[in-house]
């Protein structure tokens, strides 16, 4: 059927180029930060990741699943328990952590598939959050419970990661992967599957498409994506609580989402960013920094239903991705 | 059994309401079947219980042989029958391009992993992919709407480019539900010229429910009535209109 050959090279997406100049301006921020700026940069990495794995469920596939502080905390807790108990160095208990974390990505989309939606399956994937939470407290032996697990000395390929900058590379080079990778999936057949199935899964059937696989595709890459964040979370903190993986966080997350945009990559980005960003601007004011958080969600849900990179997209046509509608 | 679509005393009842009562009858391959009957008759139910939409309540759907009933829609579809939509089931967050490249999803040649580090092969896929849909596109007169939102077409636009959509699937068995609605009648001509030239040269065989009498009897090669969920006539458009129960029951108005 296909003896046909591309006529024109047409590039997919003209303009994401210059995308490219983000990770190389921020390449530079180690020259200008001290240890605590640098800190909150490397937090801010952490939670471009959470928001971009999460924004694959809630606004590209549109289904209502809340595991992602299950994933974001096993990605952790993996991370610190393979290098503890098992010797890891920090590249393969990241690779440990992608890879559990996109189990549970498996695990979550089961009740997806079993026509477990909306409300329903909101509330189940809330409870696999708060089961996992259970789970660090009480699996003692070996989470040391609500003592935390200490990460012993981070190295990558034998380099020490103890200090901000030393994690600020390594994290930069993971975020630039994933954001990349994840762009190219968006862009492809993959993509336009996935988009189709959250418009509307009997004509996308229709269409000879496997509705089941791209569900089970987006919960696994989510679930590894965010499972990389938690790698990179118990990196910077070098210890792991079970507090850190509660209902505000997840809370937090789905803010991320919504005020960056949700369905789109680049909002994922601008919404782990404004949200990790403020906050801790805000924190020199005693009691603002809830404050602030609040409002700032009511306000852009309540003016700009897309996100902020609608407003972006209205100023520039860089922000109008193929698949996200303003 | 002889043709390419077997229906065999196919029934479908909605607690009560009997919308199809033991219908059987068979579409042949490289042909035009046509379905008419008037509204209500339980056309577009026939075409969801050979779709997999709908349960078949008795009976027998039979495609290239097989036994295709129970199967779930994506089942049915990878068999090679798919169908359009009679109100429109076109992705409206998509523009016209990337809903008929969503079409040809199966046909995309790459795999995740070239996908996810966007290969060169990957990319290629892709271009020559939407090279195609253009294309396909062309076949209608459509391609200049390719890069816009499908929200801003209109009904009739709409339809075009849900069955260019259909076609790009390269489906042995194409179903189409009214796919002539809302066209204006120069478009109306074009579709069924796409739809004629699309049994002949591209070797796909087309089940047509259609209610404008004269698209039908010009277009199809053979012709099923349905009534009140039963069939009451079959045969090639110059038998039809000779059929004096369908004059009664369908044409007798005109
Ligand atoms: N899912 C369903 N549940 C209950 N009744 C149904 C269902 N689908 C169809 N029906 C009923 O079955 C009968 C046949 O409907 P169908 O849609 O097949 O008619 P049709 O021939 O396509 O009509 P039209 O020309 O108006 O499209 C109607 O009385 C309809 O109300
Ligand atoms: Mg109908």
């Amino acid at each position: 059927m296909n003896q046909e050959t591309p006529q024109k090279k047409r590039p997919l997406s003209q303009n994401g180029r210059i995308f490219y100049l983000v990770p190389l301006a921020a390449a530079l921020i180690p020259f200008f930060a001290n240890d605590y700026l640098q800190f909150i940069v490397n937090m801010i990495m952490v939670y471009v990741l959470v928001t971009v794995g999460f924004n694959l469920v809630i606004g590209n596939l549109g289904q209502l699943a809340f595991a992602n502080t299950a994933f974001f905390g096993i990605g952790a807790y993996m991370t610190a328990i393979l290098m503890t108990y098992a010797g890891f160095t920090y590249e393969l208990a990241l690779v440990g952590a992608a890879i559990s974390g996109g189990l549970a990505g498996l695990l979550a989309s089961v009740t997806a598939l079993r026509g477990i939606r909306l409300y329903y399956l909101a509330i189940i994937t809330l409870a696999f959050g708060e089961l996992m939470r259970w789970v660090y407290i009480h699996a003692e032996p070996v989470t040391m419970g609500t003592d935390g697990l200490p990460l012993p000395d981070v190295t990558v390929f034998g380099m020490s990661m103890h200090s901000e900058t030393a994690k600020f590379y390594v994290f930069l080079l993971i975020t630039v992967l994933v954001v990349k990778g994840t762009s190219n999936l968006l862009k492809s057949r993959v993509g336009r599957a996935i988009l189709a199935i959250r418009d509307n899964e009997l004509t996308t059937a229709s269409l000879g498409i496997s509705t089941a696989n791209y569900i089970i595709l987006t919960f696994v890459w989510s679930g590894s994506v965010v499972g990389i964040a938690g790698a990179m979370f118990a990196a910077s903190t070098e210890r792991v609580f079970p507090e850190s993986f509660g209902l505000t966080e997840v809370i937090v997350h789905f803010a991320m989402v919504m005020v960056g945009g949700a369905g789109s990559l680049i909002g994922s980005v601008i919404g782990g960013v404004v949200l990790t960003a403020l906050p801790e601007y805000f924190r020199q004011f005693p009691g603002m920094e809830e404050l602030f958080f609040g409002a700032i969600i009511i306000a852009v849900l309540l003016f700009l239903p897309k996100g902020l990179v609608s407003l972006l997209a209205k100023v520039s046509p860089l922000f109008r991705e193929r698949y996200f509608r303003e | 059994m002889s043709g390419l679509l077997n229906l065999s005393g196919v029934s479908v009842h909605f607690s009560g309401l009997k919308a199809l009562t033991d219908v059987s009858f068979s579409a042949n391959a490289g042909e035009v079947t046509a379905l008419i009957g008037p509204n209500g008759a339980g056309k577009t139910t026939l075409f969801n219980v050979v779709s997999g939409y709908v349960q078949p309540t008795a009976g027998e759907i039979h495609f290239k042989g097989e036994a295709i009933q129970g199967l779930t829609p994506h089942e049915v579809s990878e068999k090679g029958v798919r169908r359009t939509f009679q109100n429109g089931g076109l992705f409206g967050d998509m523009t016209v391009l990337e809903n008929i490249l969503t079409g040809l999803h199966v046909q995309i040649n790459s795999n995740f992993w070239g996908l996810l580090f966007g290969t060169r092969k990957a990319d290629e896929a892709e271009r020559a992919a939407a090279a195609r849909a253009r294309r396909l596109l062309a076949l209608m007169d459509m391609d200049g709407f390719a890069d816009q939102q499908v929200k801003s077409l209109s009904g009739g636009q709409q339809r075009m480019v849900e069955i260019v959509r259909t076609i790009a699937t390269e489906p042995p068995l194409l179903l189409l539900d009214e796919p002539a609605v809302g066209l204006s009648p120069p478009m109306r001509a074009r579709m069924m010229e796409v739809i004629k030239r699309l049994a002949g040269e591209e070797g796909i065989s087309i089940l047509l429910i259609e209610h404008a009498i004269d698209l039908v009897m010009a277009g199809s090669d053979r012709i099923i009535v349905l009534n009140s969920g039963q069939k009451i006539a079959e045969g090639k458009p110059a038998e039809i209109r000779e059929n004096r129960e369908v004059l009664e029951a369908y044409l007798g108005y005109a």
